[in-house]
């Protein structure tokens, strides 16, 4: 049969059924995958090395304990998404919040070096604290924006982001400048008491730890408490939830302050449990690659976790590419662009079923 | 000069015939094999509830859907129609429920929209003329030069038909044209009809009123869930046949209606006003009492302040001045929240969207207002189990058919999320409460038969135990069989009130389009 616009027709689905649903988000990562194999041929490398190198970040311990390490942040940051994307609000701006949150931590310590106000055990706790209140409050600005005075989210969180990173910046090029950093861009290094330990034999953040306690709380807090409902009739119908009584200033007031401080935390993991300072343009994309995990994760806390870590492993099998096979840099990009193009294509056909000419 | 070909037809012969016409939609399937035919010289009711498949049919024929199955023909030729263009040429019109002008344009400059002729240069004069000319011959007075905006709703129906009649059509199919007009308007337009039947053109009128089929039609086609169950001569058919065939049942065209001494005032209203959407004045000070135990009824085209009268008592529109209380209570202003805890039950006109969450299950649903107060939950975890049990209790009190509790609002039928949102709002916070006041905007609006009886007997249940109720509809006989008293909105003032000893059609009529009461007393 020939293949034409007019044979080809889309009906809605009534109803899926979870194996179908799960089916179609697994063909999607698949496709991608072998999207990317094509990239990899054209870029002359052989797919097969190259995923096995992907393959890599989940099976060589050290790049495992990476994969942990690097999935941390994007799962604090993608957790707090998942909250205000169930309520239709688009935060673009967990990258800004990531980098507030870092930048929340790195006082703390600098005040904490430079002073010593703070004793040894309290300063990982304030650096928690710091970081989540400054992450939500940064958050709150543009859900304040949107309720009061009907500003589009998505341009207010997105400006946001490069007034955090560039006001981060002005931070490690002049006042908290490490004196013994011969003017590179970075802050003084955190001492021990200011790094978040590493998970026991395995390696990586134990952050990641906390965010899998995080992610329980986070679906508790949406399939059972009274803002969690708000949350999906909110998201649902906007209309609908004023005819309940519901203010939709608090509700998404709150949303941002969990998905703003959760990002803050992402910053926190970050500088203290990763880089182990804070340094130029930090987070480098963090915060974007977490609205990619959130959706791949179909707005699921506890998937979250799963998607997180597996996004984690991509940004390693990044270095990876470029070490072992010299592969750029970029190549991650587009792979992971790959993967969100495939994780959207298959929530759409979640939704409707593909007719060629009569037949699926 | 004729856009379609004349051919010398005498009255009686067919202009249309469907035979075998069908048309799946991806669920249902919406018309069923059906056949139909309609003459030259007549006027055929197609009648039928809604959803029976009657403006699915006649779109077939116009064009805007393509028929799964089945042949048309027009004039006795096959008709391949495709689209609106195709069904013009043949002389095909089509008025549709919902009125598709050009708000700031003129009466001739619609008219003349979409036309291949004249190709480059517009002579308005000459249009303008015609016009004015087949608004006199069929009785359609209409100033050819005002804008659509400056027009009452009536008025803009009749550009519409003039639309149609300005390319020649000879079939006309109007879809339940009379739901906008007031019954003064609803006999002008079927003068002109009667007219347009006269000079053998062959017209199609969809309708689910019995008392239109026998006033205006020569033939009666009845459809029920997408099939045509039969065609009749209208003198020939009786009223009670006739709603037995549309039902599949037979139908009490009566509910009982107990009389109750109505209590103290509860809701009162008093000389309230509030901007529409557009930042216009809509409601002009209106004042209203009811008391406990009785029922108003708002009477009115729509679009005259409804919505925002019943958005204002429940708090979902700001009043720009004047006073709303419950009980004594003072709730101008006040949040939705606090009103709904004055016991107030709102039935919104918009159900899916507003009444309604459509991706929630029923039993969230149901939940709606009453989730943040226990039982449902208790510090601010919700209790799903206990919002489970309620559903499952409301869902057999109030005969909602839903496969399940957790099925998503969106895969009910129209009626039977109507009476998920009639449960919550009746139910209140607990089984307890019952309200105080019920404010109900057009109830039954696209229900059929059944449900819309247990509608009615709903508020008129309420009503005995000690509510005031207010409702809003734009069906006559439903207010004039509910209502304690009837007022009259226009342009959002109240025209007058009727008591239910003084209900006269007649004068709701007059003024439902703008003409003070000269009886009616004020209360």
């Amino acid at each position: 049969m020939k293949l034409t616009l007019k044979n080809v027709r889309l009906v809605r689905r009534t109803e899926i059924t979870r194996q179908t649903s799960v089916l179609i988000s697994v063909m999607g990562v698949v496709m991608a995958f072998a999207v990317a194999g094509v990239l990899f041929l054209l870029l002359g490398v052989n797919p097969i090395a190259a995923y096995g190198a992907m393959v890599d970040s989940f099976t060589n311990p050290i790049l495992l304990a990476n994969s942990i390490q690097r999935g941390t942040p994007l799962l604090f940051a993608a957790l707090g998404l998942i909250v205000v994307f169930r309520l239709n609000f688009w935060n673009v701006g967990a990258e800004g919040q990531i980098v507030m949150g870092g930048i929340a931590a790195t006082g703390i310590v600098t005040l904490h070096l430079v002073s010593g106000a703070i004793p040894d055990l309290l300063v990982l706790p304030s650096m928690f604290l710091a970081a989540f209140l400054l992450g939500a409050l940064y958050a709150l600005l543009p859900a304040l924006l949107k309720a009061k005075l009907q500003v589009n989210e998505i341009l207010s969180t997105l400006m946001l982001n490069y007034i955090a990173i560039l006001f981060g910046n002005y931070l490690v090029f002049g006042p908290w400048l490490d004196p013994a950093a011969h003017g590179f861009p970075n802050s003084r290094i955190f001492p021990p008491e200011a790094v978040i330990p590493s998970i026991p034999f395995i390696g990586g953040s134990s952050g990641f730890i906390v965010g899998i306690v995080v992610s329980v709380v986070v679906y508790f807090i949406m399939n059972r408490t009274t803002f969690g409902f708000e949350l999906r009739v909110t998201g649902d119908s906007s209309k609908a939830s004023k005819y309940a009584g519901m203010s939709y200033t608090r509700i998404v007031s709150i949303a941002m302050i969990i998905s703003g401080g959760l990002a803050g935390l992402g910053g926190l993991v970050l500088v203290s449990g990763i880089i182990g300072r804070m340094k130029e343009d930090f987070s480098s994309g963090y915060g974007y690659t977490a609205i990619i995990v959130a959706w791949l994760a179909g707005l699921n806390p506890l998937v979250a976790v799963v998607a997180a870590f597996l996004f984690g492993g991509l940004l390693v099998s990044g270095t990876t590419l470029q070490v072992r096979l010299g592969l750029s840099s970029s190549t991650t990009n587009i792979f992971e662009a790959l993967i969100l193009v495939f994780v959207l294509a298959s929530e759409f056909l979640k939704k409707y079923r593909v007719i060629v000419g009569g037949v699926e | 000069m004729e856009a379609s070909p004349k051919v010398a037809l005498s009255p009686g012969d067919l202009l249309v015939e469907l035979k075998g016409v069908s048309k799946q939609f991806p669920e249902v399937l919406a018309v069923d094999h059906v056949d139909f035919q309609l003459r030259r010289g007549e006027i055929h009711a197609l009648l039928g509830e809604n959803g029976a498949g009657k403006t699915t049919l006649m779109n077939i024929l116009y064009g805007i859907f393509r028929p799964t199955s089945g042949t048309v023909f027009v004039k006795g030729n096959v008709a391949s129609i495709h689209s609106p263009r195709d069904s013009i040429k043949l002389g095909i019109g089509m008025v549709h429920q919902h009125l598709k002008v050009v708000e700031p344009h003129t009466v001739v400059e619609n008219i003349i929209l979409g036309l291949k002729e004249p190709r480059y240069v517009l002579n308005l004069m000459d249009a303008t003329q015609r016009v004015k000319a087949l608004a006199e011959k069929y009785g359609l007075p209409v100033d050819p030069n005002s804008r659509i905006w400056q027009l009452s709703i009536g008025e803009r129906q009749r550009v519409e038909i003039l639309k149609v009649l300005y390319r020649d059509a000879d079939i006309l199919i109007m879809d339940e044209p009379t739901s906008v007009l007031t019954p003064q308007e609803t006999k002008e337009l079927f003068a002109s009809l009667v007219k347009m039947k006269e000079e053998g053109k062959g017209i199609v009128f969809i309708t689910h009123k019995m008392r239109e089929v026998f006033e205006l039609s020569d033939r009666v086609t009845v459809m029920r869930k997408g099939n045509v169950v039969a065609t009749l001569d209208t003198k020939e058919a009786e009223e009670h046949t006739l709603a037995r065939l549309m039902v599949g049942r037979d139908v009490l065209f009566q509910i009982e209606r107990v009389a109750v001494k109505a209590g103290k005032d509860i809701l009162a209203v008093d000389d309230v006003s509030a901007l529409n959407d557009k930042g216009l004045q809509a409601l002009k000070g209106v004042s209203i009492r009811i008391r406990g135990g009785e029922i108003l009824g708002v009477a009115g085209v729509a679009g005259n302040g409804q919505k925002e009268l019943t958005e204002a008592i429940s708090g979902l529109r700001h009043t720009t001045s004047g006073h709303v209380t419950i009980d004594g209570i003072d709730v101008t202003n006040r949040s939705p929240k606090f009103i709904f805890e004055q016991k107030l039950a709102f039935v919104p006109e918009e159900r899916m969207g507003l009444g309604a969450v459509p991706s929630l299950s029923v039993a969230d649903n149901l939940a709606l207002k009453s989730y943040r107060y226990p039982p449902y939950s208790r510090r601010s975890v919700v209790d799903r189990t206990f919002i489970q049990d309620k559903a499952l209790g409301l869902v057999k009190e109030f005969d909602i058919t839903t496969p399940a509790v957790t099925t998503p609002a969106k895969f009910l039928s129209g009626g039977n999320l109507q009476k998920v949102v009639l449960a919550r709002e009746l139910s209140g916070r607990a089984a307890s409460e019952p309200p105080k006041v019920i404010v109900a905007s057009y109830p039954t609006r696209g229900l059929d038969v059944g449900a819309t009886e247990f509608v009615q007997k709903s508020l008129l249940k309420y009503r005995e135990r000690g509510a005031a109720v207010l409702i809003v509809s734009e069906e006559l006989d439903e207010l004039l069989m509910l209502s304690d008293r009837i007022i009259v909105l226009f342009d959002g003032r109240i025209m007058g009130t009727l008591l239910r000893d003084q209900f006269n059609v007649e004068e709701i009529g007059l003024m439902m389009a703008g003409h003070k009461s000269a009886g009616g007393k004020g209360t």
